[in-house]
Parts: C-alpha cells; structure tokens; sequence
C-alpha cells in the first residue's frame, strides 16, 4: 500500500525545460571523451563547454558539449571564471543526430573523478522557512 | 532588398555621435566594413537577437521606463528585451549577456546607468558599428522638461576604439492617449534566415 | 565533498503551511496606499499539474504521504550533491542531473485547485476536433514527437518565443524566478525565463482592440481589498498552456484566442503570495478551472537574463540531425 501512494504522489515529471534532447542527440551513439578546455560559453537555453580531445592518431579534434542552463550555476555562486582554459575533463553522453563533433554532457567530472560545478553555496533558501 | 521595395531601405539620420566619426582602430575598421556589406544577414537585429546597450534606447519602438523603489526596469518592446537596472549596492557581472549588468544611482537629478558585462555580440545600428566584449557602457538620464529626456552614453572598448566616445539625442515621451508597449516578438520573423536551410526539402520548398 | 544542497533542503522543510494567513500579520503598502507586493517571488517546482486520481478531492496530502515526498527530495539532495559520479550511474542522455533547482516539497496535491478533483475539465468536441486536424493533421506542436521537417514543427518554448502567460510562471526545472515592482497605476510582473515583462495598467482603460492579438495577451489590473485582480485577453491562436509551453500529456495545451484569463495576487504573509489563476475559455474547456501556485519570496534569488532565441544552437541541431537520419534512411 505505502509503494502504491508513493509511487501516485511523486509522479511529478522532471520535464527538462526547452528540448527535447532525444530530439538532438543519438542515442544508438554514445561517447566517452576526455580532453582540454578551450572555451565555455555561459549562454543559455544551455552552456556549452568546448574541449580539444586527442585521438588516437594524435589529432586534435574540437568538441561542443552541452551542458544545462548556465543561470543555476551563477546562482550558486560560479561565474565565467570558474572554468579555466585547460582544465581537463571526461564528457559522457551521446553525439548529435546530425553526426557534428557535439554531445551532451550527462556526466562532465575532472581528472580526479569530481563532478564539475557540483555544491557551490545555496541560495535557494526562502526568507522565511515557517510562512 | 526589390523584393520589400522601400520598406527594406534605411534612409539617413544625421549623427548623434559627438565630435567626429566613431575612433575605430585601423585594423578593427575591416570588420565594420564587413558587417556592412553583409548586413541584411549578419545585423543581430535582422536575427532578432536581443540589441543589447544604448542600442535598445535608440531603436524605433518604444520601451518604458519603470521607477520602482526596488529599482528602475526598462522594457522594450523589440524581442521581449529588459534590463534591471540596480540602485543598491554595485554588482558584478558573473557572465556576460545582451543586456549587460546595470548599476545605477543618482546624481542630483540625473539617473547614471554603469554598463558592464555586455557580450560584444550586439550591434550598436543598422549600419555595422560593433564593439566586444570589453564594452563599457555609462549612460545619464536627464529629465529636461516634462516630454524630454536627454539621453547620453559613453562608450569605451579598448580592444576596439583608440578613446572613449559619447552619443547624445533626445528621447521623446509617448503621449499617445491609453499608450501602451505592445510586443514585437520577431523570433518567428528571423526562423527562416536562421533555419531555412536545415527544413526538409519538398517540392514546394525548392 | 559538499552537503550544503542537503542542508538547506532540511533547513527549508519546514515550510509546508499551505494558504493560510497567520494571525496579527497586516498587509503592508507602498508610499501611495497601493498593497505593497514587491519582491522577488521564485516558484517552486514539485506539484503536478493534475491530481492523481486516487486522491480524490484531497487538496493536501496526509502527514504520512508527505514524509514520503519529503523523503524522496532528501535523497535526490543527497544525490545531487554527490561530488562524483555513482558507478551505477546511468548515462543519459540530457545535461548533467544535478543542474537542477528542485524546490522544497510542499503538501499540495495539484495546481488545480478547481475542479474540486484537481484535473482539467473535459475538452470541447470543436477542441478536440481542432488538435487532431491542425497542421494538415500533424496536430499542435507539443513535445517533440519524431518529427522535425520545420522549425514549425517545434513548439513555441523550444523555438524560443515564449512560453505565455501561465507557462511562464508555472514552476519547472530551472529559472522559476519571478519579480513584482510597482509604481503608481501599474504593476509589473516579470518572469526569468524567458525574461518576460508584464506591464499591467490599473487606471481602468479598456482593453486593446480585437484586432490587436499577442502571446501575452493585453493585461488590465485592478485591486479588491489587498488583492491584484489581472485580467488578460486578446491572446493569439497559437499559445498553449504548460510547463513548456507545449502541450504533452497531462498538460493543458492548446488553448482559444478567446480565452479570458484572470489572475489573482494575494500576499497572505510577509513571505508567502498565493497566485490563481482561472482558465475561462468555452472553445476550449466545457468549463472554467483554475490553479493556485504558492510563491514563496527570496530577495536573495537573482533573475538572470535567459537569452532562449540568442543561444538556440539546438534548433539548428534538431533540423539538420533529422535531416542526418533521413538521409542515412535513403542510403541504407
């Protein structure tokens, strides 16, 4: 009975506001990428971080990947300066539909395993929790 | 440009730039020139892109001047576009925007707007004029009679102008009766110059 | 590793009361005697707009269902706050989870607060008739459905137009910031996403001719006692009502150019603003119904400019990878 009325309740889909990302990205494609920041744009509908991944044969190859919307991360407190250029990250996600050197960015963490942007201060807390 | 006859013409306006012609380093003149010749396409306006500061002020539809004792709202009617102009305590930019940052305060009866963190994306007109995202904007308000405002900006990107320069115009109040903003949502007007390569292609559409 | 996502959710826990005006609380009001509703009045995500049917006519969940809900939210806290990635952890195919401003639970069991069963009346026959045929029988563009020939087969949130009036109030994901200033004979209520700014006249004028049709309608406000009563119409055939402004299952969707909106603003408390708002369009709905969306102030909530139009690289994404497929299709 409880799994019944809890599954009823919290049936609040977590709609991801503007795309559909199916839409945009392949999921018959699924990439694993690891390179070197060269640019993040703090844009909206969605951030995007570009990385120079080296293939195997020694060549560079650009990559856009898609990230949320930048204004949660400024609100909690990062801003433009957060993500330094060079900075080496592991994407993964899926590649575009339309087969251009882009993804989304489902997991983006450091050399050392931690989430990018993960945490940053809170202020989210209403003025008055008791109203 | 036939194909819109004269409603696609731009006829001239006298300058409202003090003292001379915009101070372009030489080498960042190649680049107007560029935007120029290709300004049917490339104006952020014709994409209706946001236009970003003093643009916004001098564009041909209104926008509305909202005093609040939380702070001063410009609305405008081209692409939804607003900015919040703070009258607290300075902010900084955390990211650069269209709208930029805006700080203000007083300065007797003259409202001084600091505009930082613009993106450099916007046009400052229809003819080409650019800057970066270096661009500092700072604005005075000042009240001259009860249908005037004059409106001044000062303008500054090192990476673009060899000094600061200013612009200086009248802004005329509405005395339209029961005047309103009405919207000039103009994504839909710009989906065909953005997208229409990407649309399917069918007999009709060739 | 970093716990204060779950700190504060604990923190704001306690705030489930739920439309009641405290006692010995007097509305305050701005220097010229208007109800003074200024502020920064964020929305928060976590009520469905429908009822699930099994609860009936329940407004408010029980003590024990909303130790569950509040349960779940602590351990999406907690996993949101993760600093590494779970080994379990299943790649998807959106941005990362945790870019996210969740909300704080609240007991409220719907939006829709009327009908007394918390779902949407029944749709006209002509309305139901209207989204099967239109677009030559592709239907209204909502979520997206496999379909991508135009830029016009995407609705008007994904294309960056607008997500209209309620859409842009109605909590979601992210950006649910919302600000009211004031001066004398307006009200303006402005919205984050996507950087709405509703410029509502109280001096009485009428209404914008007929012939005059925008997403955000033409509002006209008035007070009765200390609450705002707006009412919107000359609304465009092409607006929707939701989350995204799409029309997906459970939402609303599509409705009339004649439709009459009418909201009303009541700040029940120095931090608590109950906003309704009734649905009256006989086109589209056999009858009126209306939500009720608690809006809890933050002085401390930014609103940032969402640039939606300026940024919108997936559009151009979503075209040309349908294109993509359909031209692997012809090759295969």
């Amino acid at each position: 009975m409880r799994t019944r009325l809890a599954i009823v309740i919290l049936a609040v889909a977590p709609v991801w506001a503007h795309h559909a990302f199916q839409a945009e990205f392949d999921d018959k494609k699924p990439v694993t990428l690891t390179g070197k920041v060269t640019d993040m744009e703090w844009i909206n509908p969605h951030a995007w971080i570009h990385i120079d991944v080296v293939g195997p044969d020694g060549k560079v190859t650009n990559w856009m990947v898609e990230c949320g919307s930048p204004n949660i991360m400024l609100r909690r407190g990062f801003t433009k300066r957060s993500l330094e250029v060079g900075t080496e990250l592991t994407i993964q996600g899926y590649q575009a539909k339309n087969g251009q050197n882009k993804a989304n960015g489902s997991n983006v963490t450091f050399k050392d395993g931690k989430k990018l942007f993960v945490g940053g201060s809170n202020p989210d807390i209403p003025e008055d929790q008791k109203q | 440009m036939w194909q819109t006859g004269s409603i696609g013409a731009e006829p001239a306006g006298q300058s409202v730039v003090e003292g001379g012609p915009i101070p372009y380093k030489p080498e960042k003149l190649a680049k107007k020139k560029e935007n120029y010749e290709n300004r049917r396409t490339n104006d952020p306006e014709a994409k209706c892109y946001m236009p970003g500061v003093p643009r916004a002020n001098y564009m041909p539809y209104p926008f509305q001047i909202v005093q609040s004792p939380k702070g001063i709202l410009m609305v405008y009617e081209f692409a939804s576009a607003n900015r919040f102009v703070n009258m607290g305590k300075p902010q900084e930019a955390g990211s650069d925007t269209w709208m930029g940052t805006n700080n203000g305060k007083w300065e007797g009866d003259t409202l001084v707007v600091d505009v930082t963190g613009l993106n450099g994306l916007a046009w400052f007109d229809r003819a080409g004029d650019y800057a970066s995202n270096n661009l500092h904007v700072v604005e005075r308000y000042t009240r001259t009679d009860p249908y005037h405002i004059r409106y001044e900006a000062t303008i500054e990107d090192p990476s673009v102008f060899t000094k600061p320069w200013k612009i200086s115009m009248p802004l005329y109040k509405v005395v339209d009766k029961n005047a309103q903003l009405l919207d000039f949502k103009c994504v839909e007007f710009s989906e065909e110059l953005l997208y229409g390569q990407f649309k399917k292609q069918t007999s009709s559409t060739k | 590793m970093r716990i204060r996502l779950v700190a504060s959710f604990l923190l704001a826990a306690g705030a489930v009361s739920f439309g009641q005006a405290p006692a010995k609380w007097t509305a305050p009001k701005t220097a010229w005697g208007d109800p003074d509703l200024e502020g920064i009045w964020p929305g928060n995500m976590g009520v469905p707009m429908q009822r699930p049917e099994a609860l009936g006519t329940r407004a408010t969940l029980t003590e024990q269902e909303f130790a569950q809900k509040e349960e779940a939210a602590k351990k999406q806290a907690i996993a949101d706050s993760q600093s590494t990635v779970a080994s379990d952890s299943r790649v998807g195919i959106g941005p990362p989870s945790y870019w996210t401003e969740r909300g704080v639970p609240t007991k409220q069991t719907s939006l829709i607060v009327d009908p007394p069963n918390g779902r949407l009346p029944a749709l006209t026959a002509a309305e139901i008739k209207l989204r099967k045929e239109a677009r030559g029988g592709k239907g209204f563009p909502g979520e997206w459905r496999g379909e991508a020939e135009s830029y016009a087969d995407l609705n008007i949130y994904y294309r960056c137009i607008t997500r209209g009036v309620l859409g842009s109030v109605i909590p979601v994901v992210y950006n649910n910031g919302n600000q009211i200033l004031q001066m004398p004979g307006y009200v303006i209520f402005r919205n984050e996403m996507i950087h709405e700014s509703r410029v509502i006249p109280l001096d009485g004028r009428p209404h914008l001719s007929q012939d005059i049709r925008l997403y955000m309608g033409d509002p006209r406000g008035h007070w009765e006692g200390n609450t705002l009563v707006v009412e919107t119409t000359n609304f465009t055939d092409s607006d929707a009502i939701g989350s995204n402004g799409a029309g997906y299952p459970g939402d609303p969707g599509h409705h009339s150019a004649e439709l009459k909106l009418t909201e009303r603003f009541t700040r029940v408390s120095a931090n608590t603003i109950n906003y309704q708002a009734t649905i009256d369009d006989p086109k589209t709905w056999t009858r009126p119904w209306t939500i009720l969306i608690e809006l809890k102030r933050n002085d401390n909530y930014q609103l940032l400019e969402y640039a939606c139009h300026e940024g919108n690289v997936a559009m151009g994404d979503i075209l040309s990878g349908a294109r993509a497929e359909e031209a692997a299709k012809v090759t295969k």
